[in-house]
């Protein structure tokens, strides 16, 4: 009888919250797709090229687990006190029957395992499916081929996301059981179990509304401005100001609310007075969880952007496919070969050489000292003068420019121009703000001047081999200060047709084979697209994994907090209907309850994160040039489009039980 | 009163829950009439059937078989919008509870029938203020239900019964929940709505005392009229009608233990 009623009771509490299970099976999914990372091809070929960082990352993932856990636990709290509160009378029942708590407690705990066994079966093989096509999808789209699909069942990743989604469950469930414990019967039975809320409508609630506004606009104003030069304090006062002046706002909204209705009331007539009332109560009653759900949404927005800002800002430039060393001979033998020469579109030596030579780059110095101050400019000056060690000739440069389909440099035999393939955003434009002055430096004795711009190319196939600043010189200077006069190397680049046959990475692999075949040393761009694919997936990835999980957990929060809210206070609507008023418009007043509601939360978190993602992306995650604006704004759009359809999933399905909920009402007393 | 006007016809009303063997007749084909003015009394043990009579008049529960003609107006038949006027043009409901909606003011929750008929507080206000001056909540009309007493609540829910001025008003049990101080105090002011404004009540109640205001108690057991007491206001006090409803209550056998 015992497991008959658990089975029962879990069966029919599945189906009255569509909305809570459907959250518990995106929790599963999101638990496994996370743990079974590893086991993804993408992320099997990345430990294969880039194995330090990759570990670094997979050490990285416990944490973000354990992160996602505490917010499920959330989630997943709120759901179950959603179905205990609703089951109360039932609950009362029993125990005056004479069941003891303990057996009360055991059907709880016996309904929750079923439910999550339930939920871990439909979840698990949604979550095997996904991970399975996200894992083809990627490895068809960045040209695996070569390694092989392999299936990317985990059982590490199924063993540790049972364990933690059931752990998640059971312990709400106990935190709800330990607070049921100290409830009387009667309070059990009692027919409004909502708390009498002390209305204090008036008085700290327009100072906390005030102080709200304040402290939020102090945070956008010192985003906006400090955040990228004053460093973590800066970060941790716009965190602090920011959170506070969020929950201080929702704490004094609904004051703010109760003015307006004071205002507006007197000339309305049928629900509306009604309708902002609810409103109005509700948002004072749950000011936590809305700035809780509010931060939340927050946070959202700015992982998601965050993880397109990344993805988007991680693209390297392809300069050339592979550098080879070796001897003149070498190379020129190889080139020559009948089989290599129509694999190559075009391949020229790289003249990169130390130089002992006197160097004076004091007006380059003296030239950033003109710039705002940072701390980035400061270490460049500082850097400057010690770091240009290294010349590369014109000619080999214009080589590498013409590959790529670029303007060449063009040096009179007086001008120089000034290298590094330090290419971040701010070190660019530091750099070409202080080269725009007409500087001149000394070389060897003589005055050259420098190009007023930057030249950061890279100039060897792995981005690994990095020079802080180089000098570009006329090909006569040179010869004449170089310390070696032998090529650095020789940079080859792929024909096309190759490239299209095989696909850039079966090509550049191939290719890679025959120079070990020959005995040449050599660096190839695969590192890049490794590194290209490592940082796409490793930043974005777990930070739209974190947005997503955000989002869901802070939309269950409202709604259920809502639907939780209307259970208790069901007698209002009964006492409408009976003082003459239809169903209906009491169904279109919880709707529009529920979407203002929704909106409170959504309007703020919009507001603030208007702000963060834009002094974000002012601050630590500046886009390089180089970012195609079309590829981010489409990859925003599609992001904001998932945003606004999972709301209105959410709103939809909140608004339809809240409505099922009214009509289900019984007048007979 | 006007003893010519029947505002309220209750003819061979029956009330059947559960079937087959589980049938329980709450009530078996009661007939009655209110008149308008009338201050009507329903007393009966627990379980005789006057709160499902009462339901069946508000129209929370649909009688088996019989009628219900308020206004010569057949009630048990209204569905959808219609039933939804009739309860908020033809009656006024006092709850034992008040149930006055405890995020809105006093005046809100006052005005709330007006307001469901499309009349705004601004246009309400002459009215709200003068029922508010009749039941002495003038005080309280800018605070919200859990700021007030007990008495004052229930007034307020009186007043909220009276706006919209319907054909007659249902309490059940309207003093169940209120001290003997606040009691007194609202029975009075019930009282004179109904013999100064000429409003037709009809009161379930297992008070004897609350029940002495009124100017007719019917009695009911086994879910039939058992008896009837009627009052001539000229000629008998409160106090000596009391009497004769507590001799009534004892005669139905078992004494007050039986009827509370």
């Amino acid at each position: 009888m015992f497991f008959k009623q658990v089975w029962r009771n879990a069966i029919r509490h599945r189906k009255d919250n569509g909305l809570f299970f459907g959250s518990l099976i995106i929790a599963i999914i999101a638990f496994y797709t996370l743990l079974s990372l590893k086991e993804q091809d993408v992320m099997r070929y990345l430990a294969a090229v880039e194995s330090v960082a990759v570990s670094k990352l997979f050490k990285l993932i416990p944490l973000v687990y354990m992160v996602s856990l505490f917010f499920v636990f959330f989630l997943v709290y709120f759901a179950c006190k959603y179905q205990t509160d609703s089951r109360r009378k039932e609950f009362g029942m029993y125990l005056m029957l004479g069941m003891k708590y303990s057996r009360l407690f055991a059907i709880l705990f016996c309904e929750t395992f079923l439910n999550s066994l339930i939920s871990l079966l439909t979840g698990i093989p949604l979550a095997l499916f996904l991970t399975e096509g996200i894992s083809l999808t990627t490895a068809k789209l960045v040209g695996l081929g070569i390694i092989g699909h392999r299936i990317s069942f985990s059982p590490d990743a199924l063993l540790y996301t049972v364990c933690g989604f059931t752990l998640v469950q059971l312990l709400s469930v106990f935190v709800i059981c330990m607070k049921l414990s100290h409830t009387e019967p009667a309070a059990f039975l009692a027919d409004d179990f909502a708390q009498e809320h002390e209305k204090n409508f008036s008085g700290s609630g327009a100072f906390f509304f005030l102080a709200g506004v304040l402290l939020l606009i102090i945070a956008y104003a010192m985003g906006m401005a400090v955040l990228d030069t004053l460093g973590f304090g800066a970060f941790f006062m716009v965190f602090l100001f920011g959170t506070l002046g969020t929950i201080f706002l929702y704490k004094g909204l609904g004051y703010v609310i109760g003015k307006g209705i004071e205002k507006k009331s007197r000339r309305k007539a049928g629900l509306s007075v009604f309708t902002a009332r609810q409103l109005q109560e509700n948002v004072f009653c749950q000011h936590q969880s809305l700035a809780v759900s509010s931060l939340l949404l927050l946070l959202s927005l700015a992982c998601i952007s965050f993880g397109i800002g990344t993805a988007a800002g991680s693209h390297e430039t392809r300069t050339t496919d592979l550098s080879v060393k070796g001897s003149d001979a070498q190379i020129q033998s190889f080139l020559s070969d009948e089989e290599i020469a129509p694999m190559i579109e075009t391949a020229y030596p790289m003249y990169l050489s130390y130089t002992h030579t006197s160097r004076d780059l004091e007006p380059v110095k003296n030239a950033m000292a003109k710039l705002p101050q940072s701390d980035l400019r400061d270490n460049m000056m500082e850097n400057i003068t010690d770091s240009c060690d290294y010349i590369l000739s014109e000619s080999s440069y214009n080589s590498l420019l013409s590959a790529m389909g670029k303007v060449p440099v063009s040096l009179n035999p007086d001008q120089m121009a000034l290298f590094s393939s330090m290419s971040t955003a701010d070190f660019t434009n530091i750099m070409n703000a202080a080269l725009n002055q007409n500087v001149t430096i000394k070389v060897n004795g003589a005055e050259y001047s420098l190009l007023p711009c930057l030249y950061y190319d890279n100039i060897v196939a792995d981005r690994m081999i990095s020079l802080y600043t180089a000098l570009i010189v006329p090909d006569e200077v040179f010869e004449e200060i170089a310390d070696d006069s032998e090529p650095f190397c020789y940079n080859l680049h792929l024909s096309e047709s190759v490239t299209a046959e095989k696909g850039l990475l079966a090509a550049l692999s191939d290719m890679g084979e025959i120079l070990s075949a020959r005995g040449l040393e050599y660096d190839s761009y695969l590192g890049g697209i490794g590194r290209n694919l490592f940082y796409t997936v490793a930043s974005s990835y777990l930070t739209l994994y974190l947005g997503i999980l955000f989002l869901l957990i802070a939309n269950t929060v409202i709604g259920l907090k809502y639907l939780i809210w209307q259970r208790q206070n069901k007698h209002r609507y009964i006492t409408l209907l009976m003082l003459g008023e239809n169903r209906n418009a009491l169904c279109q007043s919880a709707k529009s309850q529920i979407q203002t509601f929704f909106n409170l939360a959504l309007v703020i978190a919009a507001i603030n994160g208007i702000f963060a993602v834009f002094s974000m992306f002012r601050s630590f995650l500046r886009l390089p040039s180089t970012a195609a604006f079309l590829l981010v704004a489409l990859m925003a759009a599609a992001a904001f489009l998932l945003f606004i359809l999972t709301e209105l999933v959410y709103i939809h399905v909140v608004k339809r039980t809240a409505c099922r909920e009214i009509m289900e009402l019984k007048l007979s007393r | 009163m006007n003893l010519n006007h029947r505002i309220l016809q209750v003819d061979r009303l029956t009330k059947i829950y559960g079937k087959g063997t589980q049938k329980t007749e709450a009530l078996q084909g009661i007939s009655f009439d209110v008149l308008e003015g009338e201050f009507l009394g329903i007393m009966g043990a627990s379980g005789s059937g006057k709160t499902t009579l009462l339901n069946c008049i508000a129209t929370m529960l649909k009688p088996s078989s019989g009628k219900i003609l308020l206004k010569d107006k057949d009630i048990s038949s209204l569905k959808g919008n219609a039933l939804a006027d009739y309860r908020g043009h033809e009656i006024g409901y006092l709850f034992q509870e008040f149930e006055l909606l405890d995020n809105m003011t006093a005046q809100e929750n006052i005005a709330l029938p007006l307001s469901l008929q499309g009349i705004s507080l601004e246009q309400a206000q002459k009215d709200i203020l003068q029922i508010a001056e009749r039941f002495d909540i003038t005080e309280v009309l800018e605070k919200f239900p859990p700021q007030m007493s007990g008495g004052q609540k229930q007034r307020t829910a009186a007043a909220r019964a009276f706006i919209s001025n319907p054909g007659i008003i249902l309490a059940d049990e309207p003093t169940g929940a209120l001290d003997s101080k606040n009691s007194k105090i609202l029975m009075d002011m019930l009282a004179a709505m109904n013999q100064e404004e000429h409003k037709t009540i009809m009161m379930v109640t297992h008070d004897p005392n609350a029940a002495s205001y009124c100017s007719r108690i019917l009695f009911i057991q086994d879910g039939r009229l058992f008896h009837e007491l009627r009052r001539n206001r000229q000629e008998e006090t409160t106090e000596a009608f009391y009497d004769r409803i507590v001799t009534v209550i004892a005669q139905l056998g078992g004494g007050s233990a039986n009827v509370l």
